[in-house]
């Protein structure tokens, strides 16, 4: 515990000593290009993406700003064409509430008395990416997109005439202390070679999702809590897009600022993206990722946990996963921040309702159930670390994500659970 | 200090449930219920009432700030059927999300009862072939009319509705009229062109802006064509977070001499309005199909400001906003072609063009127009037609503006 806290005070000094430097003096080129050269590249074919997600400072040093007081945080892109076609980068892939270069110009407008719409709007025109992406060229400049702290999803989808290139760049942002985590999952530093298990084997790859744990625990094992009612097949190229461009974000992870933020924003009842959410534990570890779909205020979120398992499936990742729908927060003692979400206590229904929404997501290839969290009826429900009620039917959800756009029909049922595959009667859900 | 006020929040409200009499009349919804059918799936829906919903769950749901809507669904296929909620609502609440909000201290009988109450009342899914499935979903509300859009699966094939359903409470007659005046006009349209130039020359010829009620003063760019059903048209909106939220400040812009047809608006985070589309059905059709005269624009001022009626004007740069409806609609699934015709007229370099109540805008001059389909599409399945080569024109420049740049 001494040690939790000794952590979080170094941070805070952390964050002070580097305020401190933002504010003293002129900033070198060299750092404003700083976002640069931590900028991420992929390649597909002939086509280039490189991506950098700016942090407040940096931000403020190239719009002149303060974007993200208003909630704001530019990504920049850089696309190298090689193909003989012209590419268009679509904004509503990175971000579905990202906003207009004018919208942001006009919101600055008001506080900049100095400064006119007109020149606000061109500084901020001359900064955006400009499609389209003629073929030869490289193009570059910055959509700007809601705040995320410490990760980011930036997904890039690329589109001309009966094309689609799809492109998914983790992203940290500095300062903060997810950073590190995600780090070590994504050069997948967590498994040695001769710890993975690779099936082809449909029915051996069944046998052995049902053969995972039923529940997360807590730090030392000793208590069961949620049931990991997920498994996600898939990874950069496609699950995480696909979760991207249906609004979910990663999480900050818990940690006191954000705690103090979150007890501010329950009582305000206001909206606050980045509520943390606390660790459970599988594999003897913490989440390796946490992503939440934010509503209106934080009494409404959907929650997801993911753990990177050992497990491929024709080479692919496969995460387990946990996922509840939060219906408020309520006061407790178990849990040492004094609040908590209250979760649906009909577990399945937030399972299912992520499968419908990933339907849309086009890259969803197959969808189905699996046994392995075992049944909890609702007159003798289980209970989660929290305590929490919960009840299910006991089966996990799967989905099979592929990087090739999926049109809504063409999404496969896997014929493991249900009727028809997949498709679970409602009386049997209740039992 | 803040303990204290947490428990004050949870100890606040507690006026306690009461379960309503057994055995709510559903004739009531009934008789209000739109109907349709696709392909042997039969679809009833309404919207509830704050009077049905307090007879219904035993509270007033509506004022919870939730737009519950009830739902039938008859399958006479041979298949398993699934709906997809999120098709209407992609932030949906659960049953027992809305019970929670009901629920009272101390009373953990009745909140169990009031929690099964909500779930038995509410739509479950599978619909089993040769059943007939009803119950309720509870929505984010909208205001005056709802659109709504509803996706039932199955297998390899998609089922999809487009409904418009009255919102009992805030009904105004003028939108009924409205909605009855759409079906009209789409029925009215006469010329229906076969050849795609006489088409796009039609589309050309097409005024650039719309007028002021005397005709006297030129009002918004007419910069948006939509092509296609007019059910597949509204569902694309929908399902990227569309309304249908029509204000006075609308009506001013005039076209065939009458205010828009229907106008669309996308809320904004804290529901504050942000982009709008008017349309207006044109008197012809495209191969059959209804053919929209529309306008893309969006308010000027920050999406998180609040603004009065009055305030509303438009922002300037209308190519932006035309632009990024359509990439909004490349996400759709309904999205099947784009085009581009001339017709605006473009402004010259800082040139900017006056509008009614004082707007002034700037523009390339072009129409993107949209065609949509109900077969749902992937963004790898968009055609872009060799029209007006507005793109091919729009490279060009990149090209020039990359070269001087010096990159």
């Amino acid at each position: 515990m001494a040690g939790k806290f000794n952590t979080i005070l170094a941070s805070i000094s952390i964050t002070l000593t580097l305020a401190g430097c933002a504010s003293s003096g002129p900033v070198s080129e060299t750092e404003k290009l700083d976002y640069k050269s931590r900028a991420i590249t992929r390649s597909d074919g002939a086509v280039l993406v490189s991506a950098s997600v700016l942090s407040a400072d940096e931000s403020h040093d190239v719009y002149g700003v303060a974007l993200a007081k208003k909630g704001i945080q530019p990504v920049w892109i850089e696309v190298e064409n090689g193909d003989d076609i012209a590419y268009w980068l679509m904004s509503p892939g990175l971000d579905p509430n990202f906003f207009p270069a004018s919208e942001v110009a006009e919101a600055f407008a008001s506080t900049h008395e100095d400064e006119t719409i007109e020149v606000l709007d061109q500084h901020f025109a001359a900064l955006a990416f400009r499609n389209p992406i003629p073929p030869g060229t490289r193009v570059s400049g910055f959509i700007l997109t809601n705040l995320d702290q410490g990760l980011k999803m930036v997904q890039v989808d690329l589109v001309a005439s009966g094309k689609h290139k799809s492109f998914s760049i983790f992203s940290t942002i500095p300062g903060f202390r997810s950073d590190y985590r995600a780090r070590r999952i994504f050069i997948r530093e967590l498994y040695t070679e001769d710890e993975i298990i690779e099936y082809t084997d449909e029915s051996a790859f069944r046998a052995a999702l049902e053969a995972l744990p039923c529940c997360v625990t807590n730090k030392d094992g000793t208590r069961n809590g949620d049931p990991l009612n997920l498994v996600v097949i898939g990874g950069l190229d496609d699950a995480f897009p696909a979760l991207v461009r249906r609004g979910w974000r990663p999480t900050e992870q818990t940690w006191s600022g954000s705690v103090l933020k979150m007890i501010n924003s329950a009582m305000a009842g206001e909206r606050y993206p980045y509520a943390p959410i606390s660790p459970l534990y599988l594999y003897d570890r913490p989440q390796d990722f946490a992503l939440q779909k934010a509503r209106d205020n934080i009494h409404q979120r959907n929650h997801l946990r993911l753990w990177l398992s050992p497990i491929r499936y024709h080479g692919k990742d496969v995460w387990v996963g946990q996922i509840s729908r939060d219906i408020g927060s309520r006061f407790t003692i178990h849990s040492p921040y004094l609040t908590t979400h209250k979760i649906d206590p009909d577990v399945d229904e937030a399972r299912t309702a992520l499968q419908e929404d990933m339907v849309y997501s086009q890259s969803l290839v197959k969808l189905g159930l699996v046994k392995g969290v075992g049944a909890a009826a609702k007159d003798a429900p289980r209970r989660n670390l929290t305590t929490d009620p919960y009840y299910t039917d006991g089966f996990r959800g799967v989905l099979m994500f592929d990087v090739h756009p999926t049109a809504i029909t063409d999404v496969q049922f896997l014929p493991w659970e249900g009727r028809e595959g997949g498709f679970i009667e409602h009386s049997t859900q209740q039992q | 200090m803040l303990i204290l006020s947490m428990l004050g929040l949870t100890l606040t409200g507690c006026a306690g449930w009461q379960p309503p009499p057994a055995g709510f009349d559903d004739s009531v919804l009934r008789v209000r219920a739109v109907t349709a059918e696709v392909r042997g799936v039969k679809l009833n829906a309404a919207v509830l009432s704050s009077g049905d919903s307090q007879r219904m769950f035993g509270a007033n749901i509506n004022a919870a700030g939730v737009q519950p809507v009830w739902i039938e669904v008859e399958n006479t296929t041979g298949q398993m059927l699934w709906l997809l909620r999120s098709g209407t609502d992609p932030d949906l609440f659960s049953p027992l999300e809305v019970a929670w909000s009901f629920h009272t201290s101390f009373a953990n009988e009745t909140n169990a009862q009031l929690d099964d109450h909500f779930h038995s009342l509410s739509f479950q899914n599978p619909i089993a072939p040769g059943t007939k499935q009803s119950g309720v979903i509870f929505t984010n509300p909208h205001q005056q009319s709802r659109l709504l859009n509803i996706d039932i699966l199955g297998q390899g094939q998609l089922f999809p509705f487009t409904l418009f359903l009255t919102v009992p409470d805030d009904q105004t007659d003028n939108h009924a009229i409205a909605l009855d005046n759409v079906y009209q006009l789409i029925e009215a349209a006469t010329d229906d062109y076969q050849n795609t130039d006489t088409f796009r020359a039609r589309l050309e010829q097409l005024p650039c802006c719309a007028s002021s009620a005397d005709g006297n003063a030129a009002g918004d760019p007419l910069n948006v064509i939509l092509v296609g059903n007019f059910a597949d048209i509204v569902t694309a909106l929908v399902r990227r977070g569309f309304r249908n939220s029509e204000l006075e400040f609308d009506n001013a812009q005039r076209l065939y001499g009458r205010p828009p047809d229907l106008v669309g608006r996308k809320s904004a985070m804290g529901g504050m309005p942000a982009n709008w589309v008017r349309v207006w059905v044109a008197p012809f059709r495209n191969q059959g199909e209804t053919v929209f005269v529309a306008q893309a624009g969006r308010r000027l001022g920050w999406r998180l400001k609040e603004v009065e009626n009055e305030d509303l004007m438009l922002n300037p740069n209308v190519d932006e906003v035309r632009n990024l409806l359509i990439q909004d609609m490349l996400y759709s699934n309904g999205l099947s072609k784009i085009a581009f015709v001339s017709g605006v007229g473009p402004t010259s370099p800082g040139e900017l063009r006056g509008s009614l109540g004082g707007a002034s805008y700037h523009t390339d001059g072009q129409r993107a127009v949209l065609f949509l389909v109900t077969r749902p599409l992937s963004l790898s399945d968009v055609q872009i037609l060799d029209w007006h080569p507005a793109l091919k024109l729009r490279e060009a420049d990149a090209v020039k503006e990359l070269e001087n740049d010096g990159n």
